[in-house]
Formats: C-alpha cells, structure tokens, sequence
C-alpha cells in the first residue's frame, strides 16, 4: 500500500532519511505526551501549588525534586517542555534542574530497560552486574542532578533562562494571590493552545538534533570509536561522546550500552548517565528555555561530574553489588 | 495584527497535521515495519500520537476565535505583543548582562513586573503584557518573519523530504558503519531472546533458573585483581574469552543441550534443515552445548549478503547478516556470520537477499569461536516481509 510507486533506491541520503524518520517517529509521540502535559500544567496546575507542597528549605526541596521522575515519569523528550512550565508555576529553579537532569534516568520505564539489557551480564569484581549496573546509573544520575540543582541555588531564574521563558516566572512570583480562575473551556482551549505551540518549540529543536544525529548514526564509521575503547581515561569520555551524538531515548540506550564487549562498566555508565542529561538534539531544546551561555555552563557542569565520577562510582557500587561468588575475590589463585 | 494571528495560527494547525500526517500514513500503510519494533509500545504510541497531534491541530483550528481564559482575551494587545517581541527581547536581554545592571539588583525577573516605569509608557504596557501572556508563545509567535520561516521550513521539510524520499532500508555504507566486521559472538544484550539453549530452560521450568554461572565454579575466574585491570587495558580479548570455549573454561555452558531440544524448539524445513535466523547462529557462538550439537547440522538461513573481509586471503567466503532493532531503526545493527564455501565464493551484489542452506561448524578463529554455515547452496530469494529482526 504505498503511495509511491517504487521506493527510492538505498543510498547515503536515504540512510539519513531512514534514520531521521524512525527517530521521529519513536520520540514524536513522547514530545506530545510532554507537550500536552505542559499545556494542562498551564492551564490547570494552580500556581504555587508545587511551592506548597515542596518544603520550604531549598536543599531538601532540590533533594526530593530528584525523585520527581518516579511520579512523573517522562524521557529527556517529554522533560524539557514540561519543566519549562513547572518553572512558571513556580517550582523554585534548583528544584526545576534537578527535576529536568534526573527524570529522564530516574523512572520505572529507564531502571527496568537498564536491567534488562544487562541482565546478561554477570556481576564480578570489577563488573557490574544488571542489578549494580541500574543502581550505579540511578544513584550517579540522582547524585549528579542534586549536584546540579544545589549550584543553582543562588541563581536568579533571569540569569538562567531565555528572557521569553523567564518573563513567565516573574509573573508567576509576581502574583500574590490568585488570579479568578476562568471558566473551564477557556482553560481548556488554552491549555490545547499552549500545546500546539509547545509542540511545534519542541519539535522544531528535536528536528535539528535529529537530523545531526542521524548523519552521524549512519555516516560516521563506529569501529573507529571502539580503537579508544582500552584505557578508561579515553574510554569514558569516548564513549560520552558517542552518547551525545547518538542522542538515545534513555529507555533503549542501555540495550546499546551493554553489548560493548570492548568497554569497562564505568565507561558504559558514564555513556549511560551522560546520554539521558546532554545529546545533541537536548543541547537544542534546551536552548529553547535556557540562554545560550547556561546551556554551555550546565553542559560542562555534566560532563565534568559524569566525567570524574563514572570510575570512582563503579568501584564503589562494585564494593557493595551483590555477586553471584563471594569466592571470587578471597580464594586466592 | 488579527490577519497574522490567523496566518501564525493556520500554519501551527497545518505542521501538526502534517506531522500527524506522516506519521498516520505510515502506520496504517505498514512501512511502519521496516522503523520500529513489532513489540513494546513504539507502533502503537505512533499511531496514538499521530492521532494526538491531528486532534490537537483540529481541536485549535475550531477554537481559534475562542477566547483562551485570562490568557490572550485582547487580541489588540496580542497583535501588539507580536509586533515587538524578538527585538524587544534582545533589547532586554542586554539590559540584564550590562546596562542597566545597576538598577536591576533584583535580577531580570523581578525587573519584568515592577521596574520599568520609567520606560516610554508604549513600551511598559507591552511589557506587562508580554509577562502575562508570554508563557502562551512558541517560535512562531516570536520574533520576525525570517525566524518564523525558518522555524517553518526546519518543522515541514526534513520531514516532507524523509517520509517521500525514504528508502525503507539502509544501504551497505550505514551497515558497514555499524561495526559490521567486528561481530563478538555469542555475546550482546539479546542473548536471553535469541540463544537456544535459554529458550529451552525458560520453557523447562516456569521460574527459570539463573545458568550456572562462570563465578560460581572456582576454577573460571582469572586469577586475581591483576586480572580485571587487564581486562580493562585489553578490552576485547579478555571479555570475550570468558564467554569462549577456551580449553581452560567451559564457563559458558548453559547445562545439557540434546538435538531432541534443537528439533523441539527449531522449525525444520522439508529437507530436514533447521530454519535458525542469523542472530540466533550469532548466540551460538557463545554456547558450548548447542555448538556439540549443531555441529555438522543442516542448516538453512535467509539473509543479506555482504563481502567477507575477516580471514578470507583466499576468498572463500561472504558475510550474511541481518538487522536487529532495539527501539527504532537508527539503532539497529548487523548481526553476521561468515558462510564459507571451501572454493571461491559466488558473487552477489552487496546487500542481495539470499538463501543460504549448509552445515554449521565452528572454529576457533583469533580470539573467537566463530559460527561458520559451510554453504553448500545458496541463491538469490526475495527480501522476507519483516526485514528488520526485533
């Protein structure tokens, strides 16, 4: 059934096409789930709800925004336009970062593909097993997004985000009282409105990203990348490479992740950790809510602390994961 | 200013339609195969969320001249808003870095709802406006008409260009590119789905048990811490021996494997030959007991052909691989075995659908045990409806 007579014959362009399109297709669906719940959170979510219900100390606020992603579980897609609201709504910035960094690892849909990607692996010295592997991820991902989030405490939102983006927080901080709430189809129909335009933001960044990656994906000859896979002070950062530019959905990575014979666990968590905060079509989304010269500083920020943490974090959840022989390490050879 | 309104407000309409669009299509006309896996929630949440956006894009299209609550109600001042949005932004965004720093102790944000009083009057009505109604605006409402174009062209033409210029397929330079002649067999995360002898234990026993695992004999790890730190400086050869049948280790052997449990769980063709796709020849690889047993067993396998560039000074063999996909097809990637016919390889166009029938042996190869099918046919056939394997 197809509306062209015969298909384009395979060529290098089609590779990008192909590419282009299945990414669209996989990531489209979960940029509208994100887009229309911004919407609603627009138009429904009272203002200073979420500044209510979260405690009013700052640094046990950004510590349990890092858990956010258990109730609202949403992909590295879904998280930008959604925290772009929360923000107007007033969820205070540290909180916002910590939420954006850490929902895309922190969630039921990331913990259980990590585990089951690796669930061939076996725990041994030096190893992570499925189970050390998902816990090394979660608890690096958290660990980095509260690091994150707590550097952004003294921040002022207008020092962070697009003046656009912040003119909303100030309204939103501005406003003592709430406002008279407007009848419901108003609400809804501004609710459907924020989301076609929040959609049409997202996906236009998303298209770029895209597009980059999928050049990359296809054009680019990945054995090359493998040539660094030894040592892990090249491996680590190689392999966050590679996670920036394959830009991932955070629920499938892992199954990329774990066939990488060729690779230590602290370089594929590293892959791991980084792919779900910074890829390429990410650095274009969040150029949608934040200035330039953020995005630039929140990008080193990740790959310095995942960077740095991946080895010693491995060998720490290697100390404490549960192996299938204990002998292992106290019979000697 | 309501004439551009309506123009901004079409076209948003006319994107989600088209990305519902193209999305829709290729569900429904079955393309959608050759993208995303069979299984898992990808091909229906496509189809959902081309629904969502063609709903979404109608439900505005027939609330335009709604008002939109305490958001928008004027559409004078919207106009107006428009009219000055990315210059003014710009503007504003220099008044927070420089100039004005002085006056703006309380940072841009503060500045928006209660400082600018001493701007032209013109300008500080636009600016309340904008505070209130700015969280509605996407790129469309902002800035001038060769951003909006821009913005235009990025969201309808990569896709347009894709979804009509697709070819459904890769073509040998993505597969190439794909790490094709570096296989590691036997190991990889989808071991569970397409190794034999797993399958079988899983349906054995209900809660299936863990293999006996290389840690657990005392003999299989390699001595010593010495050991890991070398198997991190010389990646490849250490992580794969251990899943080898090296003469040292049998630590792979996932317990008895018979050909009463091949034949149980292999279709077989009339011929007798065990139908196995090329992934699940892959996982051989990794398995000592199913290799005992498929050993000098017929075999017969539906693939894509490409030259063979791994131990083949004598030109004897091709590569037959097929595509395995995770999420979406730009994650795919080739798994491949070598065919071997012990005298000069036939030729065949790269990436040629074939049937290759022939006897499975293996053979210690570099650092590798590597799955062989000794070919003794093979022919052209035509490409099975699922190309992709999921």
């Amino acid at each position: 059934m197809y509306f062209f007579a015969a298909l384009p014959e395979p060529s290098r362009l089609g590779d990008v096409l192909m590419s282009f399109l299945s990414i669209i297709f996989e990531g489209a669906p979960y940029i509208l789930i994100g887009t229309v719940l911004s919407g609603f959170i627009a138009a429904f979510l009272p203002a200073k709800l979420l500044e209510r219900l979260l405690p009013k100390n700052r640094v046990l606020s950004t510590l349990i925004a890092g858990f956010m992603g258990l109730i609202f579980p949403v992909c590295e897609c879904a998280v930008v336009p959604v925290v772009r609201r929360l923000l107007q709504k007033g969820l205070p910035l540290s909180c916002a970062i910590t939420y954006l960094v850490s929902a895309p690892i922190i969630n039921p849909i990331v913990i259980f593909s990590t585990m089951s990607a690796f669930q061939n692996v076996e725990a041994k010295a030096g190893v992570l097993g499925s189970g050390g592997m998902a816990f090394a991820r979660v608890s690096l991902g958290y660990a980095i997004a509260v690091i994150i989030g707590l550097l952004m405490l003294r921040k002022k939102p207008a020092e962070v985000l697009k003046a656009s983006v912040a003119a909303g927080v100030a309204k939103a901080a501005a406003e003592t009282e709430a406002p008279a709430t407007p009848p419901f189809n108003h609400r809804l129909v501004h609710a459907m409105r924020t989301s076609m335009r929040d959609f049409l933001d997202t996906a236009m960044y998303f298209s770029i990203g895209v597009i980059i990656t999928s050049i990359f994906n296809t054009q680019i000859d990945q054995a090359k990348v493998d040539l660094v896979a030894g040592t892990d002070w090249a491996a680590i950062p190689s392999l966050m490479g590679l996670a920036f530019v394959l830009a991932l959905c955070s629920t499938s990575d892992a199954f990329i992740a774990a066939p990488m014979a060729a690779f230590s666990s602290a370089a594929k968590l590293a892959f791991l950790t980084f792919g779900p905060m910074l890829d390429v079509k990410l650095v274009f989304m969040y150029a949608a809510v934040f200035r330039r010269k953020f995005v630039i500083w929140l990008s080193v920020a990740m790959f310095v602390l995942v960077a740095g943490l991946a080895k010693p974090w491995t060998l720490l959840i290697d100390q404490i994961q549960p192996k299938p022989a204990a002998a292992v390490k106290t019979t000697p050879p | 200013m309501k004439a551009q309104r309506l123009i901004i407000h079409l076209l948003s309409v006319l994107l989600l339609i088209l990305w519902g669009g193209v999305m829709i299509y290729f569900h429904i006309s079955g393309r959608v195969i050759h993208y995303l896996p069979s299984d898992g929630l990808f091909r229906p949440l496509m189809l959902v969320g081309g629904i969502g956006m063609i709903v979404l894009g109608l439900f505005n299209l027939m609330t335009y001249s709604q008002d939109e609550g305490d958001c928008c109600s004027h559409d004078h001042d919207h106009g107006h808003d428009n009219k000055h949005g990315g210059g003014h932004d710009h503007v504003h965004d220099e008044n927070c870095s420089h100039d004005h720093g002085h006056k703006h102790t309380e940072g841009c944000g503060h500045d928006h709802a209660h400082e600018h009083g001493d701007h032209a009057h013109g300008h500080t009505h636009d600016h309340a406006h904008e505070a209130e109604h700015d969280h509605a605006h996407g790129i469309l409402e902002e800035g001038g008409w060769l951003g909006r174009l821009v913005a235009v062209t990025i969201l309808a033409l990569p896709l347009t260009l894709a979804a009509v210029r697709t070819p459904d397929q890769f073509s040998a330079t993505a597969i190439l590119n794909k790490n094709f002649y570096n296989p590691t067999y036997g190991t990889g995360a989808r071991a569970e789905q397409f190794s034999l002898a797993s399958k079988m234990e899983a349906g054995k026993t209900a809660p299936k048990p863990l293999p006996p695992a290389a840690a657990a004999k005392p003999d299989a790890p390699p001595p010593g811490v010495a050991a890991a730190e070398a198997a991190m400086a010389d990646g490849t050869k250490k992580v794969t021996n251990k899943d080898l049948p090296a003469p040292a280790q049998d630590s792979k052997s996932y317990g008895t494997f018979t050909l009463e449990d091949l034949k149980a769980q292999v279709p077989q063709s009339k011929d007798g030959n065990f139908i196995l796709e090329v992934p699940e020849l892959y996982y051989t690889g990794g398995d000592v007991e199913v290799q005992k047993v498929l050993t000098g067993q017929m075999v017969e396998t539906i693939a894509q052909v490409l030259p063979e560039k791994v131990n083949n000074d004598d030109g004897h063999r091709l590569r037959v691989f097929r595509m395995l996909v995770q999420c979406c097809a730009a994650d795919a990637r080739p798994y491949s075995v070598p065919v071997d016919f012990g005298k000069k390889a036939p030729e065949f166009k790269d990436m040629t659908w074939v049937k290759v029938v022939g006897k499975m042996n293996y053979k210690k190869e570099g650092d590798q045990t590597v799955p062989i099918i000794e070919a003794t046919k093979i022919e052209e056939t035509t490409a099975p409806d699922n190309a992709m394997i999921y």
